[in-house]
C-alpha cells in the first residue's frame, strides 16, 4: 500500500516538471535564414529579417496548401537578433525556432561595423543558434539579398544553401564558412566568409576563377552568385578576396579543404590558348616556419597533381617531352605568382594571414604565452615567405596511342 | 528501488504444512467388498465411467474382476493381453506358486504389470488408463498398464517455425513429449524425475535434466518449488510454470516455453531443468535467461556469419520495437533540430491539419494495433481475411485520409509492429510490447532524458532479476566464463565452454579448440 501511495504521489511530480510549456512540432515557426543589416536611420539598431520555411509547400502531397508561397520574409528592427526573435511573434502566428537555421546572412555595410560581431557573439546565447551554421556576406543589404534569391530549382529555401555549401567545398571557389570557424579565428588572422550577391556588375575575363561575386558573366538562371570570400578581422569585415585568391588561400593551408579543382591556366606555346586542368593535392601543403628573429621565414611547398582536361590550342603535350617541361615549368609559375601576389596582398593590404599558418608558428615556442608576447600577426606583415609549388603532371588529356614503355635499364 | 523488489514467494517461506499422513486403506481379501468400495470412489452407477467386467476362470477355478476406466485404456489392449490369456490354456505347464505371481508372470503377456495392496494406488491407476484385475481371496490386485488418451499425432511448430532444422513439436501427450526428448538425447544420464503435484487430481510433472551436467542445486530448487505447489488441480504447465516462478507481478519471464525439442534438449545440454507435464504441447525450461529470449534455434543451425546476422537484425528489430514510437514522439516533441529540415517539414505540414497532439495521435495507432494483433488471434479462421482488410484500413491510407494521424506515423506503427513479431518468445514479445507504451509516456513528458532514466532502473532491475538462482543476465553480468553465445555467437567449434552461469557440472563440451586464447 506505500509502495502505491508512494507511486500516486510522484504522478504530479511528472505533470510539474518543466517540460510543461513543450509545444508541438507543427507550432513552431522554423526560420531556416536570418539576413543581418544596419539599419538606416539608427546605428545602433539592425534589422534582421527572418526567412521562415513554409511546411505545407514543396514537402508533402498529403498536406500541401495551395495557394501559399514556400517561405515568409519578414524584417524587423531591433537592437539584437534575440529581442527580434520574441518581437517577430507580433506579427507570426507560431513560434519561431531557430533549431533549423541554415544560414546567417549578413550585409557589407554591418559587417564592416564593430557592431557586427556584438549582435552575433551575444546571439550565440540562445542554444538555438548552432556553430554549424554558415556565414555568409552579401554585398547588398541582407533583405534584398533574401528577397531576391528565388532559386529556379529549389522551392524550399533551406534546400537551396544545403546543396551550395555542398558544392561549396568541392570547388573552393568559396571558403568553408561557419560560426564556428569565425570565433576560432577572432584573434589576429583572417576569417574567409562566403561572399555573395544578387546585384550583376558583369565583366568578362579570361581566366575563369579571377571573379567576384556579381561579375561573374551569366544569362537568366537563379540571381544569386556565390565567388570569393570576404575578410574578416578581428571580427570585423575589411576586404574581398577573388575566387582565385580564396582558392589559393586554401590550397596554402596545412590542410586543404577542397581537394580538386578544375583551373586553367595560359597555354605556354599558344598564348592565345588556355589549358583547363584539374589540380589534385598530392599530399599535405608543407609550412616550415623559422621564428626565430623578428622577420620570420616562412617555407610553402604545396605538392599538387595536374591532370590536363582540355587543351583547345591542339599543342602536343601527349608526346613531346619538351613541351611537356614548358607547360609544367608554366603552371607553376603561373600557380606561383598568384601565390605571391596573394601573399603580398595580405601582408600589406591585411596585415594578417588567412592560411591558417599561425598554427605552426605558434609550435615553434614552448608557452602560449611566448607565442602571444611574438605577437605573430604583426610580425607575419614582414615574413619572407617562399611558395613552391611541386607541380607534377599525371596525364595530357585524350590519349590517341597506347604508350611506349621505355626501358630505363635500371633494373 | 524498493518498489521493484521481487515479492518473494510465498510459500517458500512458509513452513510446508504437515500433511495428515493416513494410513493407506489397503485392500481386504474379500472381492466384493473391494469392488464396493471402488464403486463408491468412483460413484458408480451414477458415473458410467468404471468399467467392471468379472470372469470366472475354470481352468484356475477362480472368480476375476477386471476394471478399468473408459476413454484411458485400450479396449482392443486388454482384449488380447488380459481377457483372452486368462480363459485359454497355457502351452505349458504351469508353475508351483502362488496365483498372482503365476498370473503376472505366466499368463499376462503385458510389458508391465505390477502388483497394488492399497485402493488408493487401485484409484489413481484406474486414472492413469490401467487396468486392474481384482482376484478373488486376494489381498492384492494387478495393475497391468493399458493407457490410451485420444492424442494427435507430432506435427510442426507452429509459433517456433525454422527455415532449417527439424520439424517436429510437442504435443499434449507426455509420453510423445519425453519420447521426442529421448530421440535427441540417447544419453544413460538424461534424467526423468516424476513430481506429483495438484491435491485433488494429482497431475504429474516430468522433470528431465542430464545427470552428469546439470547442478544439483539448480535441480532440487526446480522439484522444491514443484512440490510447494499447494492447489488442488494444475490443467497445463503453463499453470505451473506461472505457480514456481519468482516473481508474478514482474513483466519479464522467467522461465521458458518452447515447443520444439531441439531446443530444449540444446537447453538441457546446458545444465537447464526440463519440464514436461501431460496435456501441455510445450516443454518449460528452467532456469532462464535474457538470451534465450531473443534467440532461436535458427541461430545455431545456420553457418556462423548468417547466423550472426539474422540475430543483429532481431537485436535491432528488438530495439526498434521497444523505442520507436518513443524516439519519434520524443524527437519531434523536444528535440526537433535532430530531424532533418525536409523531413521536419513534412512532418510538420501534416501534422497541421490533425487535431490531436502527437502523443494521442501515436496513442490510436498504437492501440488500434495492439486491438488487430488481438483480433487476429481470438478470430474464428473463417473470419481470417477479414481481420486483414480492416485491419490494412485503420492502420493505412483510410486513417491518413480522416486526418486522424500522419504518413509518417503509420511508417512509426508499422515499423514497430513489424519489428515486434520478430522477437520470438511470446511472453517477452508481450514485455516489449507493454514496456513500449512506458517509454511511450516518458518520452512524452521528458524526452530522452525521460528514456534514459527508464532504460537506466530497466537496467538496473534486469540485472537484479534471478531466474532459479541464476541472474537474468548472466554470463554477460555478472561476468562468467562461456562460449559468448549471447548477442552474437562464435563457430560452433569454438563453443566448447558451456556457460558457467548454469554451474554445470562438466564445464566444457570438448576440449579447447587449437589457438584459442584462454576464454576470459
Amino acid at each position: 500500500m506505500k509502495r502505491i501511495s508512494l507511486l500516486v504521489s510522484l504522478i504530479p511530480l511528472l505533470l510539474l516538471s518543466s517540460c510543461g510549456d513543450k509545444l508541438e512540432l507543427e507550432q513552431h515557426a522554423y526560420a531556416v535564414v536570418i539576413g543581418l543589416d544596419t539599419n538606416d536611420e539608427d546605428d545602433n539598431l539592425i534589422d534582421v529579417t527572418f526567412q521562415i520555411a513554409n511546411p505545407q509547400v514543396g514537402s508533402t502531397d498529403t498536406g500541401a496548401a495551395a495557394n501559399e508561397p514556400p517561405s515568409d520574409i519578414v524584417t524587423f528592427t531591433t537592437p539584437d537578433l534575440l529581442s527580434a526573435k520574441e518581437l517577430a511573434n507580433s506579427v507570426i502566428t507560431r513560434k519561431i525556432s531557430f533549431d533549423h537555421l541554415n544560414t546567417i546572412i549578413v550585409g557589407e555595410k554591418l559587417a564592416k561595423t564593430p557592431l557586427f560581431h556584438h549582435i552575433i557573439a551575444s546571439a550565440m546565447i540562445d542554444p538555438e543558434i548552432r556553430l554549424e551554421n554558415t556565414l555568409l556576406v552579401s554585398k547588398e543589404k541582407a533583405s534584398d539579398f533574401i528577397d531576391a534569391n528565388i532559386p529556379k530549382l529549389e522551392t524550399r529555401p533551406h534546400k537551396y544553401y544545403f546543396y551550395m555549401r555542398q558544392r561549396w567545398r568541392d570547388t573552393g571557389f568559396v571558403p568553408l564558412s561557419d560560426l564556428n570557424r569565425y570565433f576560432q579565428r577572432l584573434s589576429g588572422d583572417l576569417y574567409l566568409a562566403i561572399y555573395a550577391t544578387t546585384e550583376k556588375n558583369e565583366e568578362v575575363r579570361k581566366n575563369e576563377d579571377h571573379y567576384v561575386a556579381g561579375q561573374i558573366p551569366q544569362k537568366s538562371g537563379d540571381p544569386v552568385q556565390m565567388m570569393g570570400s570576404a575578410v574578416f578581422k578581428n571580427g570585423k569585415m575589411i576586404g574581398i578576396l577573388t575566387g582565385e585568391e580564396t582558392r589559393m588561400s586554401l590550397l596554402l593551408r596545412q590542410k586543404p579543404l577542397s581537394h580538386y579543382a578544375i583551373q586553367s591556366f595560359t597555354d605556354p606555346i599558344n598564348n592565345d590558348y588556355r589549358i583547363s586542368t584539374q589540380i589534385m593535392m598530392n599530399g599535405k601543403t608543407r609550412v616550415k616556419i623559422d621564428a626565430s628573429s623578428d622577420i620570420p621565414d616562412i617555407k610553402v611547398t604545396v605538392p599538387i597533381k595536374v591532370q590536363v582536361f582540355s587543351n583547345p590550342s591542339l599543342t602536343n603535350y601527349t608526346t613531346n617531352l619538351k613541351h611537356q617541361e614548358t607547360l609544367k615549368q608554366s603552371i607553376k609559375n603561373e600557380l606561383e605568382q598568384i601565390a605571391k601576389d596573394l601573399i603580398q596582398k595580405t601582408q600589406e593590404e591585411f596585415k594578417a594571414e588567412p592560411f591558417l599558418w599561425y598554427l605552426e608558428a605558434r609550435r615553434q615556442f614552448w608557452t602560449n604565452h611566448e607565442y602571444e608576447k611574438y605577437n605573430w600577426s604583426e610580425k607575419y606583415s614582414n615574413a619572407n615567405v617562399d611558395v613552391k609549388f611541386d607541380v607534377k603532371i599525371e596525364s595530357f588529356g585524350a590519349q590517341m596511342k597506347p604508350e611506349v614503355i621505355r626501358d630505363t635499364g635500371k633494373d | 528501488m524498493s518498489i521493484f523488489e521481487k515479492n518473494q514467494k510465498a510459500n517458500e517461506e512458509k513452513p510446508t504444512q504437515s500433511n495428515q499422513q493416513q494410513e493407506p486403506e489397503s485392500l481386504s481379501d474379500d472381492i466384493l467388498l473391494n469392488i464396493s468400495k471402488l464403486k463408491t470412489v468412483f460413484s458408480f452407477p451414477a458415473n458410467n465411467a468404471l468399467k467392471i467386467r468379472n470372469l470366472y476362470l475354470p481352468l484356475y477355478e477362480k472368480n476375476v474382476t477386471v476394471l478399468f476406466i473408459e476413454g484411458t485404456v485400450d479396449g482392443h489392449l486388454i482384449d488380447t493381453t488380459i481377457i483372452e490369456p486368462l480363459q485359454k490354456k497355457p502351452n505349458s505347464p504351469l508353475p508351483k506358486i502362488d496365483f498372482i505371481s503365476m498370473l503376472i508372470t505366466t499368463v499376462l503377456v503385458t510389458s508391465t504389470t505390477k502388483i497394488i495392496t492399497t485402493l488408493d494406488d487401485a484409484t489413481m491407476d484406474l486414472l492413469n488408463g490401467n487396468t486392474i484385475i481384482l482376484v478373488g481371496e486376494e489381498p492384492c490386485a494387478i495393475s497391468v498398464e493399458t493407457a490410451k488418451f485420444e492424442n494427435r499425432s507430432v506435427s510442426e511448430p507452429t509459433t517456433e517455425t525454422t527455415i532449417i532444422g527439424p520439424k517436429a513439436a510437442f504435443n499434449e501427450s507426455a509420453a510423445v513429449n519425453r519420447s521426442l526428448l529421448r530421440k535427441q538425447l540417447r544419453n544413460p544420464d538424461f534424467i526423468c524425475e516424476t513430481v506429483k503435484i495438484g491435491k485433488q487430481s494429482s497431475q504429474q510433472v516430468s522433470v528431465m535434466y542430464l545427470k552428469n551436467i546439470a547442478d544439483e542445486a539448480i535441480v532440487n530448487n526446480v522439484k522444491k518449488r514443484l512440490k510447494d505447489i499447494e492447489t488442488d488441480t494444475v490443467l497445463t504447465l503453463s499453470q505451473v510454470d506461472q505457480y514456481i516462478e519468482e516473481r508474478s507481478y514482474s513483466l519479464f519471464p522467467t522461465t521458458l516455453m518452447t515447443e520444439r525439442p531441439d531446443r530444449a534438449a540444446s537447453f538441457v545440454l546446458e545444465g537447464h531443468v526440463i519440464l514436461i507435464m501431460e496435456n501441455s504441447p510445450t516443454a518449460l525450461v528452467a532456469p532462464t535467461t535474457f538470451w534465450s529470449f531473443i534467440q532461436t534455434v535458427e541461430d545455431q543451425y545456420l553457418r556462423m556469419p548468417h547466423g550472426n546476422f539474422i540475430r543483429i537484425i532481431r537485436l535491432v528489430a528488438l530495439m526498434i520495437a521497444l523505442l520507436m514510437p518513443a524516439l519519434y514522439i520524443a524527437v519531434t516533441t523536444f528535440h526537433s533540430g535532430m530531424i532533418p529540415t525536409d523531413l521536419l517539414l513534412s512532418i510538420a505540414a501534416t501534422r497541421e491539419r490533425i487535431p490531436f497532439p502527437v502523443f494521442i495521435e501515436i496513442l490510436i495507432m498504437e492501440v488500434s494495433f495492439e486491438i488487430l494483433r488481438e483480433a487476429g488471434v481470438r478470430v474464428p479462421n473463417t473470419l481470417g481475411p477479414t481481420i486483414g482488410i480492416v485491419g490494412a484500413l485503420i492502420l493505412g491510407q483510410a486513417a491518413v485520409e480522416a486526418n486522424l494521424v500522419s504518413p509518417i506515423l503509420v511508417v512509426i506503427v508499422s515499423i514497430t509492429g513489424l519489428a515486434s513479431f520478430t522477437v520470438p518468445d511470446v511472453s517477452f514479445n508481450i514485455t516489449v510490447r507493454i514496456l513500449r507504451f512506458v517509454f511511450l509516456f516518458v518520452a512524452y513528458l521528458f524526452g530522452f532524458f525521460g528514456m534514459a532514466i527508464v532504460a537506466a532502473f530497466l537496467m538496473a532491475y534486469l540485472v537484479s532479476m534471478k531466474s532459479f538462482g541464476v541472474p537474468f543476465f548472466a554470463p554477460l553480468s555478472p561476468h562468467l566464463p562461456s562460449s559468448k553465445d549471447l548477442m552474437t555467437r562464435p563457430p560452433i567449434k569454438k563453443q566448447w565452454l558451456r556457460p558457467l552461469s548454469m554451474s554445470p557440472n562438466q564445464k566444457v563440451r570438448s576440449s579447447k579448440p587449437k589457438g584459442m586464447q584462454n576464454d576470459d
